[in-house]
């Protein structure tokens, strides 16, 4: 990386940027002028409200069917309201009401119970929906119980009672929150949302212009031969973006604090240590600073990644739209920080943000979410030197595609049309919708029948259909073949030193995220499920052997084999781990993914994945069936738990049972 | 000076094909010379220069641009390239002189050598009236001499033209074939691509046919004409597309008699 190159092009970026008038629009114009705007005018017409019911006041109609002392008293206090004007109800006070021209009816009655009490009812009609008629409605109820509140002491004087009696029990509010905190709280329930969405607007603003702009505009050539290398190209475009979604972010943040300090001190709210912590502002704008960098290289590759601008706008609207979700979480009460949320991007941020604006965050979660951006933060970006290095991305225009034919073998035109990456992850979506609806329904009547119908009849059966409506070899297609006998000698000391390290795997992630009690105890059932040995051992290692496989390492493969073997792999387990909507399980399913997928992709033979796939399964079912024996004890803790000593015999047996495995199966590899 | 050694370009495409848009290309251009790459659309013209000009990196084989190996020294090929296609754009927010400096800047020129080197341009190409303008007020003309001086800027010894004319008015292309031709004249090494006959005739010092990705022959004008019995360039191209064709279905036969 050359520096100076990279500030030539940023210097340069930045000027044009900030030539565009309708950049500095929304970026610094736009945010000055909208939060005074908007919060002058939501003050105006909250105070519009109040002012109406004043100018114009209130008719009520009263119809009062009891005519007592007590009532006379009743309408009296309503009388004193200034805004109120009583009149009796006539026949016509319902066509009065609807036209508007009065506002509420009242009508008293009263009732005498069994032991001779009168007490009475006042029926208030009004309209929820009218803010004036609401308003009118507090009113009167504030002025009813004033006399309520009169009339019993009154009656308690009577009968000799002290009227005190009353407030027997008075609640007094002792808040430790100090006025700091309770601003921090209301101020981190929406600013992270705003913020988060500032960031990610301004910067989307420039991003879409600066690759696919020029793609578009026919600069990006003539930038590529100049004498820069693509790295410094995407270096200074890359803190382009980041420099212009701080400023927005900056300027909004200013505009709504010297906004919000103007609502309070109209709204006549003592100021003194409640304004907007400045030092909080500060850590916000430096936590935010990761979170820009992770938005600006998403952008910037997906500027990269589209054709021209239009593309790019369209392709930034689903990260638009993901962000705002994660970034609503900070709205949900309850969800606190931890270390697992720490890890969750936007999400950390914004829960971050609610813990420091209340003055109350911890250093270990601001260190993770920081780390966790950053890791992030350089996957985006290595990602974007990729694509700027990806010829046929770069010059992916209109023009070129249909310029470059390609000359297609006749045989398996069905074929590759079917199987392209767009249709995998439709299939795959599909399956999943299929999976999270029927499947759970299923799940619910009954655990074990339903999970055997999950298999079949979600899993395995609409790779069927799919074969067949589109005319496909299964056979071939699904690499249903039988393994070599070395193989499958082979597989089972792969199988169960992988599951051995997967678990110790998982055992350590329970340590650090322990998993939740109430998950933990749902997992349990699957292996205390009442039935025969050789059911569970059906439905629990024999079914998703079969079905799982032949949908992950059958079908699924098939639809990414344009990226080569290795990708291949990585991407089908990813869908793998996804499918089991479990995120504790995440790593560890996606780990068994990538195994199962080269034991089949490598061998050509889905037997070898299927076999170790229901090893795998069945050991934890192993587990259980022999938990009291005492030989077991000398695997497992006493918190039931694998020793962790178990992990040097098990990577080793796996190094040497996969060297072999790929030793018997080389020059296999994707002979098709 | 450009050399080009068996360079190969293949794209792979959806469902595992490969297409090969350069195959097998080989040719030199000297100092002084105003070579022609002469093919249709889709040739594989542009394909050929890009691989030059560093922009695709070749699957096979290589180039030498003034003695650098484009696969090896890619910084150092560009610095001494100039690149000019017919439809360049331009960052219209920039000023003539920043749009220029910047690339001069980006070439590690020092700002008084760019200052230099850019008035010496502005007055030869008659465009002092509009370096402070704003690119986006410029006509096409006019553009088109600022992306002349963009791409030689820096004096590269080679300059390289994809279909430079195409898409310019008369007027404007007369001007880029004027500077094609003062760049010979100051002994600059120059390939020029391009599928009009006419401007290959009046230009080339030798010419380059392309066809499919493959070189059909190579030579002057007069060679070419000599060896083919045909007098215009035009019949003269056809004739070897035709023996192109012939060779590639002969081939064929000769494969299916082997089997």
């Amino acid at each position: 990386m050359n520096s100076k190159k990279v500030m030539i092009v940023y210097r340069k970026e930045l000027m044009e940027v900030l030539r565009d008038k309708r950049t500095l629009f929304m970026i610094l114009l736009l945010p000055v002028i909208l939060y005074p705007v908007l919060i002058i005018g939501f003050n105006a017409v909250a105070s519009r409200q109040t002012g109406v019911l004043k100018e114009q006041g209130a008719t009520i109609a009263i119809q009062d069917s009891v005519n007592t002392p007590v009532s006379a008293r009743l309408l009296d206090e309503l009388s004193k309201v200034e805004q109120f004007t009583l009149i009796p109800a006539a026949g016509n006070a319902q066509s009065l009401y609807k036209s508007k021209d009065i506002q509420s009816i009242i009508t008293l009655r009263d009732s005498v119970s069994t032991d001779g009490l009168i007490t009475y009812q006042v029926y208030v009609q009004y309209d929820e929906t009218n803010d004036l008629s609401g308003l009118t409605f507090t009113k009167i109820r504030d002025a009813l119980m004033v006399s309520e509140k009169s009339l019993i002491e009154e009656e308690l004087q009577l009968s000799g009672i002290n009227p005190e009696i009353m407030n027997l029990i008075d609640v007094r509010k002792l808040n430790t929150a100090d006025s700091q905190k309770t601003m921090g709280k209301m101020l981190g329930m929406f600013l992270p949302y705003i913020m988060i969405i500032m960031l990610l607007s301004g910067a989307q603003v420039v991003a879409a212009d600066l690759v696919a702009g020029e793609k578009e505009r026919k600069t990006l050539e003539t930038l590529l031969v100049a004498g820069v290398d693509r790295l410094d190209i995407v270096i200074g475009k890359y803190l382009t973006i980041i420099t212009l979604g701080m400023i927005n972010l900056i300027v909004n943040l200013f505009s709504i604090s010297f906004s919000l300090q103007y609502m309070l001190s109209q709204a006549g709210m003592d100021l003194s240590g409640a304004g907007m912590p400045i030092k909080a502002i500060f850590i916000l704008l430096a936590a935010m600073v990761p979170l820009a960098t992770l938005f600006s290289a998403i952008l910037l590759s997906i500027s990269t990644f589209s054709r021209n601008m239009k593309e790019a706008r369209t392709y930034e609207q689903p990260l638009l739209m993901v962000s705002m979700i994660l970034a609503m979480i900070s709205f949900m009460p309850g969800i606190e920080m931890n270390n697992l949320m720490a890890l969750i991007p936007i999400i950390n941020i914004a829960l971050l943000f609610k813990a420091v604006m209340m003055n109350d965050y911890q250093l270990s979660h601001l260190f993770l979410t920081i780390l966790s951006t950053v890791v992030l933060d350089v996957i985006a970006i290595w990602a974007t030197i990729k694509l700027f290095s990806t010829e046929g991305i770069l010059f992916r225009s209109d023009e070129d595609g249909s310029s470059i034919k390609s000359i297609k073998k006749g045989d398996s035109k069905s074929k590759r049309a079917f199987f392209s990456p767009y249709n995998g992850m439709i299939y795959f979506v599909l399956a999943l919708l299929l999976l999270f609806y029927l499947g759970s329904y299923l799940q619910g009547r009954d655990l074990g029948s339903g999970l055997l119908l999950t298999q079949i009849l979600i899993i395995l059966l609409p790779v069927l259909l799919v074969l067949k409506i589109f005319k496909l070899p299964i056979k071939e297609t699904l690499r249903l073949k039988a393994p070599k006998l070395k193989e499958v000698v082979l597989v089972p000391f792969i199988a169960i030193s992988a599951t051995v390290l997967v678990a110790l795997i998982s055992q350590a992630i329970n340590t650090i995220y322990p998993f939740p009690a109430e998950y933990l105890e749902k997992l349990g059932k699957l292996f205390e499920m009442d039935m025969p040995m050789w059911r569970s051992f059906l439905i629990i290692a024999v079914a998703p052997g079969i079905c799982e496989e032949l949908l992950f390492r059958g079908l699924m493969p098939r639809f990414f084999e344009k990226y080569g073997i290795k990708v291949n792999i990585v991407l089908t387990a990813l869908l793998f781990a996804a499918f089991h909507l479990d995120p504790f399980r995440f790593l560890p399913v996606f780990l068994l993914g990538m195994l199962l997928g080269y034991l089949t992709l490598r061998s050509g033979s889905i037997v070898n994945s299927m076999i170790s796939h229901a090893i795998n399964n069945s050991l934890a079912l192993f587990m259980t069936a022999f938990a009291g024996s005492s030989w077991l004890r000398l695997f497992i803790s006493s918190q039931e738990d694998l020793k962790y000593w178990l992990a040097v015999p098990a990577i080793l047996i796996l190094i040497i049972a996969l060297y072999l495995f790929h030793k018997v199966t080389g020059g296999k590899e994707c002979v098709e | 000076m450009i050399s080009v050694q068996n360079l190969v370009k293949a794209f792979p495409q959806k469902g595992g094909d490969v297409f090969y848009a350069v195959n097998d290309v080989s040719f030199t251009a000297g100092d002084g010379e105003i070579v022609c790459l002469l093919g249709v659309n889709g040739a594989g013209k542009t394909t050929t220069m890009r691989v030059l000009s560093t922009v695709f990196k070749p699957t096979s084989g290589t180039a030498e641009i003034q003695g650098w190996d484009i696969k090896t020294h890619p910084q150092q090929v560009r610095n001494n390239l100039g690149f000019l296609t017919g439809d360049t754009g331009l960052y219209n927010r920039l000023r003539v002189h920043e749009f220029i400096r910047y690339f001069g800047r980006l070439y590690s020129m020092q700002d008084d050598e760019i200052t230099r080197s850019m008035n010496d341009m502005a007055e030869l190409l008659d465009m002092e009236d509009f370096m402070d303008k704003k690119i986006e007020f410029l006509s096409t003309g006019m553009k088109q001499k600022v992306s002349i001086v963009r791409s030689i800027i820096h004096d590269p010894p080679v300059m390289i033209f994809d279909e430079p004319t195409s898409g310019l008015d008369i007027l404007t292309a007369r001007n880029i074939i004027s500077f094609i031709r003062s760049c010979k004249e100051r002994g600059k090494c120059v390939l020029f691509s391009t599928h009009i006959m006419r401007e290959a005739e009046r230009l080339a010092d030798r010419i380059v046919m392309i066809h499919k990705g493959k070189i059909l022959a190579e030579g002057s004008l007069d060679a070419l004409r000599e060896e083919t019995s045909q007098l215009d360039l035009d019949d003269i191209f056809v004739y070897y597309v035709n023996r192109y064709a012939e060779s590639v279905t002969e081939g064929a036969k000769v494969e299916a008699h082997e089997f």
